[in-house]
C-alpha cells in the first residue's frame, strides 16, 4: 500500500475504481479538470505489491479520494470539497479512507488556505456516514434534497480545519525563527 | 465584391456571435437568418450560421455552408477562422491549422486567431509552430505573465530548456512589485523553474534556487519533496536524513521516503537488523501505520522474517484485514517466504484454539481472528505460486461455517470455481455473493463481471443496470458507455466474440478506441485553461502522460482483441462472421458487396426496432421536442450492431487502426509483436513483419510461436525476394539471418 | 421564448453532474487576462523583450540533406510511413534509403 499524491497517468485507474465501486461516475475529462486545478489535493492509495506482468503494467488503485477547492463559495469562506471518495471493499480495515483525508486537507490549508472541507452522502449511505462523522469527524450541516441523480436527498458535512491551520501557522514562526538564528550566526 | 451591412444589421451581427457565445443557438439562428433575408450572400453571417448549425449537431450542412460562404467572400478572415472552428470541432487538426493560417494571414492582428492556433498547434504537438505563436502573442501583450509562462513551456516542450529557463527569468526581472505570498501563479512558476533547472540536470543550482526563491511556495509538499531528492542526488546525507523523516512523519505510508531516508543514512543492504530498526521506530511512533509493518518482510530473511510476518499476520488477522493476501502475495517469488506463509496462518489458527481467550463465537465478528486466517489459506491455495484448488475450497468452506452471509469468503468461493474451470458455478457463486449486499456496487461489478466470463451479457448488463443511472437515454448500455466504463466494454465485447458474434464484439472493441479519441481530445480546452489556473507542473505532466495515453493495458487488451478478430476474419471469411453464412466458399468481391447490403439492411432494421423499443420505454418520448432531435442527431449510431463492422471486406486493413499504437506504444510486449507479424506478413508488407519478428526475437527467442513466425516468414519470403527492390532484397538479406 | 433557449442545452439531473457539467463548460471560457496583470515596468518588460531575441530564430541551423523523391516513395510504400515521416527519416540517415530502412528495422528498445 502506498498513499500519494493523484497523477494525470493515474486517472484511467481511479476512474475505474469509481466506476466499480460508487454510483456516482464522471466522465475522465472531469478527473482532469481536478488535476489540473488543483494538483495538490487529491490522493490515491496503490497496491504497489502486485508483481508486473509487462512493463506497461499501471499501478492498481485501491482507493483514492478526489478533492477541490469550492471556486465561488457562497458565504466567502475559501474551503474544500470532496468530490468523490473510495475504498475497495476489498482493501478496508487499514484506515485508508482517512489516511487520503487527512493528506488532502493538509494540503487544502497549506495551498489554499482551506477554513473547512465539506461533502455531500447519500442520506441512506449509512456506511460512509459513520465514517465521515465517527472517524472523520465531519458534522452534518444540512440536508439538500433530491440531489442525487435518482431522487435521493444528501446530508452536507462540514469539517472545521481550524486544527490544522493552528500547527501550520506555528510551523511557519518556528521556521521563522530558525532563519533568524541563522541570519545571527 | 463582400456585401457590407447597414448599421442595423452590422449591430444584429454583433448578437448573432453573442449568441453563440452564450450558447443561445435557436436566438443566435433567428439573427442571423434575418440579416441574411436582405443581404442573403453575407459571407460572415453566412459562416456564423454554419458555426451555430455546427454547435448544434448539423456538420454536414454546417461544412457545406461554410464552404459556401466562402465561395463568396474568400477574402473573409471570419470565413476562414469558421472554416478552421468546424474542422477542428470534427477533429481533423491539420485542416484547421491550415485554415487559421489563412485567416492569420488576411488578420495577422488577431489575437483570437492567433490562439485558437496556438492551441491547435500544441494539441498536435507542433512544438516549432507553437514556440513561434506564443512568441507572437507575448509581443502583442507582454505585460501579461501568462504570456511569458506559455513562451516558457513551448520552449519546455520542445526540449530547449535553455530558453525556457531565461524566459522565466527574463519575465521575473521585469517586476516591480514582489508577489504575496498567496500569488498562486508566482508560487507556482517558481516551482515550475525549479523543475526545469532539475531537468536540466544541474542539481545543485536547483537546491539552492529551492533553498532561496522557492522557500516560500504554497506547494509546501513539492518544495519538501524535491529538496529531499536533491540533497540524497547530491549526497548531502545528513540533511537528507532529516529531509526524509519530515516527510515520513507527514505521510508515513509513502514507501519512496523510507527508501530515502535508508539510502541517506548509508546502511548496508545487507544489515537487516539496522534496516529493520528504522522501520520500528515508525511502527512504533504510528500505531495505525501499516508500511513500516509491512515493508521490513520484503528484506527480511530466516528466522527474523518468520517473527516478522508471524506478528504481522496476527495483527492483521485479529483486526481482519482483508486485503492481507493481496498486500503479501509479492512475497511468494521467494520459495521459502511462500511456504512458511500457511504454516503462520496455521500456528495462528492453533495458538487462538488452545488459548482461553475464545470468546462466545455468535458474539464475534466472524471476518476477525479465526475468519480472516482462513479466509487467507483459501486465497494462499487459490493463488497460482501456490495452488491447491481442494484445499482452497476446503479452507473457504471452513470459513463460511463461521459465516454463511460474508460477502468476502463467497466471493473468493466464486474465484476458486473459476479457477477449477467451472465457469457456470463461478457465475453463480459471485451472483450469490452480490444477493448479500445489494447496496455495494464492488460485488455488483464482480457479479456482472462472472457473469460475461460466463458469456451471459444479457444477464450481465441487467446486473449492471441495478448501478446505473435510471435516467440516461438508451438505458445501463448508454450510461457505461457515456462514463467510459472501459472493463464492461472489454468484457461484453470478449464475450460476444466468444459468442461468434463478431459484430458486436468490434463494436466494442471500436467503441474502447473512441474512449481513447475522446480522452485525447480532452486535453485540448487545458492548453488555455492551465495558463489561466497557473498549474504549470501538472500541466507539463498532463501533457506528457497523454503523448502515451495508449500504453495503457485498457488499451492493449481491446486492440490486441480486435486485431486478432480480424486476422481470423481473414482467414476463415466463413466461420468467423456470421454475416456471411457458412457456405465454405470463398466469398468474392461481389459477394462481398452483396453481405455489406444485407449488413446495412439489418442494421437499418435493428435500428427501427430499437428507437420503437426506446420509445415504448419512455412516455416521455412522444412529445418529441426540438432538443431530443438536436441530441438525436449527435448521438446517432447507424451501425449499432456492427453489423457493418462485421461485413467488412478489408479486415486486415481494418486491424491496421488497432495495429499501430500497439507498436507504438507497446512494443516490448510480445504478444502485440506476435499478431503484428501475423498482419503484416498476410499483408504482404514484408519490412514492418521483419521488424516486429525482429522485435519478438529480442524480447524472447525461444518463445514458440515466434519461432514458427522465424520458418513462417523463411517460407514466404524465399519465393518472393527476388521481385522486392534491390534495396529491401539487401537489407531482408543481412538482416533476417537464422 | 426564453424557456425554449433554456432547452437547448440538457439539463443535468443531479445537483451532482450540474456541478461537473458547469465546471467543464467553463474551461474553455475566456478568462480577462488583464485582471490577472501584476504590476510590471514597461520598460523593464521592453528591455526584457529585447532581451530575449527573436523567438524561434536563435535555432542551430538544420543540416541540409537532398532527399530523393523515389526512396521517400519506396519508404512511403515499403514501410507504411506517412510522407514527412519518410523524409524525415531518410534526412536522419543522409539520404540512404538502406541505411534508413535498416535503421527503422531495429527494435525501438534497447
Amino acid at each position: 500500500m502506498d498513499i500519494r499524491l493523484m497523477r494525470p497517468s493515474d486517472i484511467p485507474l481511479v476512474q475505474h475504481a469509481n466506476l466499480e465501486n460508487l454510483p456516482e461516475n464522471y466522465q475522465l475529462k472531469y478527473y482532469l479538470y481536478h488535476a489540473l486545478s488543483w494538483p495538490q489535493l487529491s490522493y490515491v492509495a496503490v497496491d504497489v505489491s502486485r508483481p508486473k506482468k509487462t512493463p506497461y503494467d499501471q499501478p492498481k488503485i485501491v482507493g483514492y479520494v478526489l478533492a477541490k477547492m469550492e471556486e465561488e463559495p457562497t458565504d466567502g469562506v475559501p474551503h474544500g470539497h470532496i468530490t468523490s471518495l473510495s475504498v475497495m471493499r476489498t482493501h478496508r480495515r487499514l484506515g485508508i479512507a482517512e489516511k487520503l483525508m487527512r493528506q488532502s486537507q493538509l494540503a487544502m490549508v497549506e495551498t489554499f488556505g482551506a477554513h473547512y472541507v465539506s461533502l455531500h452522502v447519500r442520506v441512506s449511505n449509512k456506511a460512509a456516514i459513520h465514517l465521515y462523522q465517527n472517524t472523520l469527524g465531519f458534522d452534518r450541516e444540512k440536508t439538500e434534497l433530491k440531489y442525487y441523480a435518482d431522487g435521493e436527498d444528501a446530508y452536507c458535512m462540514k469539517l472545521d480545519l481550524s486544527s490544522i491551520r493552528e500547527k501550520l501557522r506555528e510551523e511557519l514562526e518556528e521556521e521563522k525563527k530558525e532563519e533568524r538564528k541563522k541570519k545571527k550566526a | 465584391m463582400p456585401q457590407v451591412l447597414s448599421t442595423r444589421e452590422g449591430n444584429l451581427f454583433r448578437t448573432v456571435i453573442k449568441h453563440y457565445e452564450d450558447k443561445q443557438y435557436k436566438r443566435g439562428l433567428k439573427a442571423a437568418e434575418q440579416i441574411l433575408k436582405k443581404n442573403p450572400k453575407h459571407g460572415d453571417t453566412m459562416s456564423m450560421k454554419a458555426l451555430i448549425m455546427n454547435a448544434q449537431g448539423k456538420t454536414e450542412e454546417a461544412f457545406a455552408l461554410a464552404k459556401e460562404a466562402l465561395t463568396v467572400d474568400m477574402k473573409s478572415h471570419i470565413c476562414w477562422h469558421v472554416y478552421g472552428i468546424l474542422y477542428r470541432t470534427n477533429k481533423n487538426y491539420d485542416e484547421a491549422i491550415k485554415a487559421y493560417k489563412f485567416a492569420l494571414k488576411l488578420e495577422p492582428e488577431s489575437l483570437q486567431i492567433q490562439r485558437d492556433l496556438a492551441n491547435l498547434q500544441v494539441q498536435v504537438r507542433d512544438y516549432d509552430g507553437y514556440v513561434q505563436s506564443r512568441f507572437v502573442m507575448l509581443k502583442a501583450r507582454p505585460q501579461i505573465r501568462q504570456n511569458w509562462t506559455a513562451l516558457a513551456i513551448a520552449y519546455h516542450l520542445e526540449g530547449n530548456l535553455e530558453q525556457a529557463e531565461t524566459t522565466l527569468t527574463t519575465y521575473e526581472k521585469s517586476i516591480t512589485a514582489t508577489p504575496s505570498k498567496t500569488d498562486f501563479e508566482n508560487s507556482e512558476a517558481i516551482l515550475y523553474k525549479n523543475s526545469i533547472i532539475a531537468e536540466r540536470g544541474d542539481i545543485e543550482r536547483a537546491l539552492e534556487h529551492l533553498e532561496t526563491a522557492a522557500k516560500n511556495s504554497l506547494d509546501r509538499l513539492a518544495v519538501m519533496e524535491l529538496r529531499a531528492t536533491y540533497l540524497a542526488q547530491l549526497g548531502k546525507n545528513e540533511e537528507a536524513v532529516k529531509a526524509y523523516r519530515a516527510l515520513l512523519d507527514r505521510n508515513p505510508e509513502h514507501p519512496d521516503y523510507y527508501r530515502g531516508l535508508l539510502g541517506a543514512l548509508e546502511i548496508p543492504k545487507d544489515d537487516q537488523t539496522s534496516l529493520k530498526a528504522v522501520y520500528d521506530e515508525y511502527a512504533e511512533q504510528f500505531p495505525r501505520c501499516d508500511a513500516a509493518r509491512r515493508l521490513p518482510l520484503d528484506f527480511l530473511t530466516g528466522d527474523a522474517f518468520r517473527t516478522a510476518a508471524k506478528s504481522y499476520l496476527s495483527l492483521m488477522f485479529d483486526k481482519g484485514v482483508p486485503s492481507t493476501f493481496a498486500n503479501l502475495k509479492h512475497l511468494y517469488s521467494d520459495l521459502l517466504k511462500k511456504d512458511i506463509m500457511p504454516v503462520l496462518a496455521e500456528e495462528y489458527l492453533s495458538e487462538r484454539k488452545s488459548s482461553a481467550e475464545v470468546k462466545d463465537q455468535s458474539k464475534a465478528d466472524s471476518s476477525k481472528g479465526e475468519g480472516a486466517a482462513l479466509y487467507f489459506l483459501a486465497q494462499h491455495y487459490n493463488y497460482h505460486l501456490s495452488r491447491d484448488l481442494t484445499k482452497a475450497m476446503d479452507y473457504v468452506e471452513r470459513a463460511l461455517e463461521l459465516d454463511n452471509s460474508n460477502v468476502d469468503f463467497h466471493m473468493t468461493k466464486a474465484r476458486i470455481y473459476k479457477h477449477q474451470g467451472d465457469i457456470r458455478k463461478a457465475s453463480l457463486a459471485m451472483d450469490h455473493a452480490r444477493s448479500l449486499d445489494t447496496r455495494d456496487r464492488y460485488i455488483n461489478s464482480k457479479a456482472a463481471k462472472y457473469q460475461l466470463r460466463n458469456d451471459e451479457n444479457e444477464k450481465a448488463l441487467e446486473t449492471m443496470g441495478l448501478f446505473t443511472r435510471a435516467d440516461t437515454v438508451g438505458g445501463p448500455f448508454a450510461d457505461l458507455t457515456d462514463m467510459q466504463c472501459i472493463w464492461f466494454l472489454t468484457e461484453d465485447g470478449e464475450a460476444w466474440q466468444r459468442r461468434g458474434n463478431p459484430g458486436l464484439a468490434l463494436k466494442r472493441y471500436h467503441t474502447i478506441f473512441n474512449i481513447f479519441d475522446v480522452w485525447q481530445e480532452d486535453q485540448f480546452d487545458f492548453h488555455s485553461f492551465s495558463l489561466r489556473k497557473g498549474q504549470i507542473r501538472a500541466y507539463v505532466d498532463m501533457i506528457r502522460w497523454e503523448d502515451r495515453v495508449r500504453e495503457h493495458p485498457f488499451y492493449f487488451r481491446a486492440a490486441l482483441n480486435a486485431v486478432k478478430l480480424y486476422l481470423l476474419m481473414h482467414d476463415k471469411p466463413h466461420a468467423s462472421n456470421g454475416v456471411n453464412g457458412a457456405d465454405g466458399q470463398k466469398g468474392d468481391a461481389a459477394e462481398k458487396k452483396k453481405a455489406a447490403k444485407k449488413a446495412k439492411k439489418e442494421a437499418q432494421k435493428a435500428e427501427r426496432e430499437a428507437a420503437e423499443k426506446a420509445s415504448k420505454q419512455d412516455p416521455n418520448k412522444a412529445s418529441s421536442s426540438k432538443t431530443k432531435d438536436n441530441e438525436d442527431a449527435k448521438k446517432k449510431d447507424d451501425d449499432p450492431n456492427g453489423l457493418k463492422l462485421a461485413a467488412t471486406s478489408t479486415p486486415l486493413e481494418d486491424a491496421m487502426k488497432f495495429l499501430g499504437p500497439v507498436l507504438e506504444f507497446n512494443p516490448k510486449n510480445i504478444d502485440g509483436q506476435i499478431v503484428g507479424f501475423d498482419v503484416y506478413i498476410r499483408r504482404k508488407k514484408y519490412l514492418p513483419a521483419l521488424k516486429c519478428l525482429k522485435a519478438a526475437l529480442a524480447l524472447d527467442k525461444d518463445h514458440s510461436r515466434v519461432r514458427e513466425q522465424v520458418q513462417q516468414f523463411r517460407s514466404a519470403i524465399d519465393p518472393v525476394l527476388g521481385s522486392l527492390p534491390p534495396q529491401v532484397q539487401e537489407i531482408i538479406k543481412s538482416e533476417f539471418t537464422s | 421564448t426564453a424557456a425554449g433557449d433554456v432547452e437547448e442545452e440538457m439539463q443535468p439531473k443531479s445537483a451532482e453532474d450540474r456541478k461537473a457539467a458547469a465546471a467543464l463548460s467553463k474551461l474553455d471560457a475566456r478568462g480577462d487576462d488583464e485582471s490577472a496583470a501584476p504590476a510590471v515596468d514597461n520598460q523593464l518588460v521592453k528591455n526584457a523583450m529585447d532581451a530575449l531575441g527573436g523567438g524561434g530564430a536563435a535555432k542551430a541551423e538544420v543540416k541540409k540533406v537532398k532527399v530523393d523523391a523515389a526512396d521517400v516513395n519506396l519508404l512511403v510504400d515499403q514501410l507504411e510511413l506517412s510522407k514527412p515521416k519518410a523524409t524525415e527519416l531518410l534526412k536522419a540517415h543522409d539520404g540512404s534509403a538502406v541505411t534508413a530502412m535498416r535503421a527503422w528495422l531495429q527494435p525501438t528498445f534497447a
